[in-house]
């Protein structure tokens, strides 16, 4: 039962990534990418990992794919805005032909490990209150920082967002009446 | 049962896959959902050896991992609608010249 649960979860994952890099429209990548990740956070139940199954669903496919999608219909991206890439399918095929060497190495260094029994048990092995125990006392640098990392991007992404297009404007058509930045802010992006 | 490898086998598409999509397309919105995807597959990976040597310092790791990646979503996300505005498309051959005045 669990393996039919499995083999249909990576169906599921692989097919949305393959989903992501064919098709041009970025909207449907992004639901590939969905899918996708979904798949990921089942497996991650399926591992025992029940902490980070609630993550996965949250952070990722709650909040990072509906800020993406949220982008892409802000922006209002047209079919003709999108790049053209004549060459898409040659290069994946290189892609590929690039990274079967590196998969096989880590499937033949993977195969020699002693195989053990990764099936769901009932213990509290990945919730969330041993993993708290073990992130607040051996990972507690790594959390300070991440703390300040976090801190930098809310920082940042509220800098780089802010609204400068005024002075890009003025230096390239300086006939423009300086008012006319002023009276245009309201309905740029 | 499920073994190890068929799980590193899933974790090492996904991370090939996000590759081949920073290599092959030029869409700048699938090269970051491909940067994703390749954390994704290292997450995966960190969780089965995780349950394989039944240590909770992986799964640590893989928190961390999606916390830096929720950062580097508000940075990148940010950064695409800056060039957006100012080049009026998603290539990221366009994006080579970065020069404010000049037109695509």
């Amino acid at each position: 039962m669990i393996d039919v649960v499995f083999i249909g979860l990576s169906f599921l994952a692989i097919s949305g990534a393959i989903a992501m890099i064919v098709y041009a429209n970025p909207m449907y990548s992004a639901l590939g990418v969905l899918i996708s990740m979904l798949s990921v956070a089942g497996m991650f139940a399926l591992l025992n990992a029940t902490f980070l199954f609630m993550v996965q669903i949250i952070v990722y496919a709650g909040a990072i794919m509906t800020l993406i999608l949220f982008i892409l219909m802000f922006l209002n991206i047209k079919e003709e805005d999108l790049p053209k890439e004549p060459k898409k399918f040659q290069l994946i095929a290189i892609g590929a032909v690039v990274m079967i060497p590196l998969n096989v190495l880590i499937l033949e260094a993977v195969s020699k490990l002693p195989a053990k029994d990764l099936s769901v048990i009932d213990s509290d092995f990945g919730d969330i209150k041993p993993l708290g125990k073990v992130l607040y006392n051996d990972w507690i640098l790594a959390f300070e920082l991440i703390s300040i990392l976090l801190l930098v991007a809310l920082i940042g992404s509220v800098v780089l967002a802010k609204k400068r297009k005024s002075r890009i404007k003025d230096e390239i058509d300086p006939q423009t009446v300086p008012t006319s930045s002023q009276t245009n802010k309201g309905e740029q992006l | 049962m499920i073994s190890l490898s068929s799980y590193a086998f899933v974790s090492m598409i996904l991370f090939s896959i996000g590759v081949i999509g920073v290599i092959a397309r030029r869409n700048i919105f699938v090269i970051y959902m491909s940067i994703e995807m390749m954390l994704n597959g290292v997450n995966l990976f960190l969780a089965t050896f995780a349950r394989y040597h039944f240590n909770m310092d992986p799964q640590v790791v893989t928190v961390i991992v999606i916390s830096i990646a929720a950062a580097e979503a508000a940075i990148f996300l940010s950064a695409i609608i800056l060039l957006y505005r100012s080049k009026k498309s998603l290539d990221t051959d366009i994006f080579t010249s970065l020069s404010q005045g000049e037109k695509s």
